[in-house]
């Protein structure tokens, strides 16, 4: 099958056996790859209820038909699961090297199955395929694990490594690879580490069947050329993502001390150019990519190497906590990274717990004797420490806000700052309407990957509540995740504006399927609907509910910065729902129509 | 001598029209984006010779100012 490894991997862990699968024509056809695949058999094969941390949840690790392709971003993977965070669908992507490897292995999927009685890592150079004892990695850090694996087998070996998060299970563990990539969101971690799979290691050496070579050369020197004559690329490539920080805190998107307010009076400490200047020493890419937008920086302060900060980091481990200090930013990033727990989520049970101590909601009795004021910076780093070995008040922060705060009550729901259980990623959305509904509708929770509109929110007003503003979110639910579906990375058309249409006949050639963008888009709204149906199927009661976002932006206005005195009255909060599901084909509790479900072909999908 | 602004492509998706102006010196990118009818805030980063400005960022006479908007997001 051209643009196609031909091969799901399965590995059972209870029995300790592997096999493979011919990759299903129907499937690749209908689901393309990617996220497309793992819902399909995140559907399929885990049952109903499924404890998320037990032996019927599955996790889905798959490429797309771009993955390791000579395409711009060409580098990513999905890894589905149910989420333990949320109790609902996970789809984390992750960059770097490893799902090119994958790819040359032979795999469009890898299937993790059941319960291993002992710590193992899966083993995979190209037909050789083990799982072999992981008992002394066990508690080791991710750094070190991949630094051992890369001095015992070579380079070209790509690993993916759970921390001591994963070990313990912590609801946001997440999945290391690359010394600084992560498949972060949803505990997809905590999956891998309930598991007892330590680590996956592979390497690849078979080609990948092209379906038309010199159209697929033609088609990825024009998408690199793109690349390289796009207006910003310089720049991009400069200070990569930490681009944005200054930006958020001019128009009140930048989380700060809890999502309390959207600017922080000491940003500019956190800059890009600041960054850049002071811990930054090289760039650094995914496979393929012709603007490596990550950064990796030298930490004089705590002497040490981290890759990062990326932005959402210094949104949440900074401005969130009232730390004004880049160096301690990319310490606590660091920190996070060994450990394995994902810095978006925990950045927020720090700063819910820092409201609470602020509040009088806590003292240093519930704190282990933490002085738990925005700004600390020492207490954060303890804290990252306690929440992934779920240590004393760790503990409770390593459940998630959601479940945390419905635990100490007092109040604290109102500002545990989450949809559906995931804590939010790093925008502040106090008045901004479109940015506000994608949290709400998004897939996985609170998070910003999937439709991205703070800017369409300033373009066309930022407290409108108008259908064109719901039309914009859901084609963007359903066009910027179908990267996650090819194997690709959507930061070349976010980040250097390049054409869209430069892909098809990219995937064209690869796969030897026409498909245009509005065939795509299709195959997008496909699987935003299947992932709604999984959400109602795994939760009795879901709909609108757990559409709300947290009363954080509907109920108090920040007192200072950007947006001062602006907030989203409740009303439109039901408005945006009320449009959203109209436009969508679902029911007004937010429940995909038997005819929605009808006419994008999904009956027999989930019958 | 004139500066000359130029934007991005990502910054024409949202606001259409010509790619590039030319500018009097003198005043901040910030006052002079107002002057040409577009909104400061859609703006995500100002550079000059390859190094990123605020938008208060006074305007030099000769001046290459480079303006990018952010459409997607992360």
């Amino acid at each position: 099958m051209n643009g196609y490894g031909g091969k799901i991997l399965r590995v059972n862990l209870t029995d300790g056996t592997v096999s493979k699968d011919p990759t299903p024509a129907d499937v690749a056809r209908d689901f393309i790859g990617g996220r497309g695949f793992g819902i399909y058999f995140l559907l399929k094969e885990v049952p109903k209820g499924a404890d998320p941390l037990g032996p019927e949840n599955k996790l889905i690790i798959s490429s797309g038909p771009i993955s390791g392709m000579l395409i711009p971003g060409g580098g990513k993977c999905d890894w589905t699961t149910k989420a333990p965070l949320t109790g609902g669908y996970a789809s984390a992507s992750m960059g770097g090297h490893f799902t090119a490897e994958m790819r040359y292995a032979g795999l469009d999927s890898i299937i993790l199955e059941g319960i291993s009685p002992k710590p193992v890592y899966l083993f995979i150079d190209d037909d050789k395929i083990e799982l072999r004892d992981a008992s002394d990695l066990w508690g080791k850090s991710t750094f070190a694990v991949e630094k051992q694996f890369k001095e015992k087998l070579g380079e070209e070996f790509q690993v993916a490594v759970i921390g001591v998060g994963g070990e313990n299970m912590v609801p946001y563990a997440c999945i290391n690879h690359d010394y600084g990539r992560q498949a972060g969101r949803g505990g997809v971690g905590a999956v891998m580490g309930s598991k007892k799979v330590k680590a996956i290691v592979l390497h690849g050496t078979k080609s990948i069947p092209v379906a038309d070579k010199d159209a697929y050369r033609k088609a990825g020197m024009a998408l690199y050329k793109a690349c390289k004559d796009a207006e910003g690329l310089k720049e991009w490539t400069r200070y990569g993502t930490t681009i944005v920080v200054s930006w958020c805190d001019e128009v009140g998107a930048l989380p700060t001390r809890n999502f309390s307010a959207g600017s922080f009076e000491n940003g500019k400490n956190l800059y890009g150019p600041v960054m850049r200047e002071k811990i930054v020493i090289t760039d650094k890419g995914c496979f393929g990519c012709p603007c490596p937008c990550g950064k990796y920086s030298r930490n004089k302060k705590y002497d040490n190497y981290v890759e990062g900060p990326e932005y959402e980091t210094i949104g949440l481990m900074g401005s969130n906590l009232g730390i004004d200090d880049i160096e301690a930013v990319a310490h606590a990033n660091l920190l996070c990274d060994e450990l394995g727990i994902d810095t978006i989520s925990a950045g927020n049970a720090i700063g819910w717990a820092m409201e609470c101590y602020e509040k009088g909601i806590f003292t240093k009795k519930d704190t282990d004797g933490l002085d738990l004021k925005f700004g600390n910076i020492e207490a954060t780093f303890t804290l990252i420490e306690k929440i992934a070995r779920r240590e004393g008040f760790g503990a409770l922060l390593a459940e998630g806000v959601k479940r945390a705060s419905k635990k100490v009550g007092k109040g604290s729901e109102k500002f545990a700052i989450q949809v559906k259980g995931m804590e939010q990623s790093g925008y502040a959305t106090h008045n901004a309407t479109a940015m506000l509904l994608a949290y709400m509708t998004c897939d996985v929770g609170a998070h910003h990957n999937r439709s991205w509109a703070i800017t369409y929110d300033l373009q066309v007003g930022r407290e409108k509540v108008v259908p064109e503003k719901v039309a914009r979110v859901i084609w963007l639910q359903n066009f910027r995740p179908m990267f996650d579906v090819l194997g690709g990375c959507r930061l070349q058309w976010v980040e250097l504006g390049i054409d869209r249409d430069l892909y098809v006949p990219a995937l064209e050639a690869i796969t030897g399927v026409h498909r245009s963008w509005e065939d795509l888009d299709k195959v997008g709204e496909r699987i935003w609907n299947l992932t709604r149906l999984y959400w109602a199927r795994e939760n009795e009661g879901f709909g609108r509910a757990w559409d709300m976002p947290s009363p954080r932006f509907y109920e108090e206005a920040p007192t200072s910065g950007a947006t001062k005195g602006q907030i989203t009255k409740f009303e439109d909060v039901n408005r945006l729902l009320d449009m959203y599901y109209e436009q969508r084909g679902w029911t007004s509790d937010g429940l995909p129509k038997p005819e929605t479900i009808a006419s994008l072909g999904l009956s027999a999908v989930v019958a | 001598m004139p500066a000359t602004l130029r934007l991005g492509a990502s910054l024409r998706i949202l606001i259409g029209g010509q790619d590039e102006f030319t500018v009097e010196p003198g005043r901040s990118v910030r006052d002079t984006l107002v002057s040409l009818g577009i909104k400061p805030e859609l703006v995500a980063m100002v550079s000059v010779k390859d190094e990123m400005q605020t938008k208060d960022y006074v305007i030099q006479e000769g001046d290459t100012v480079r303006l990018l908007a952010v459409v997607g997001g992360g």
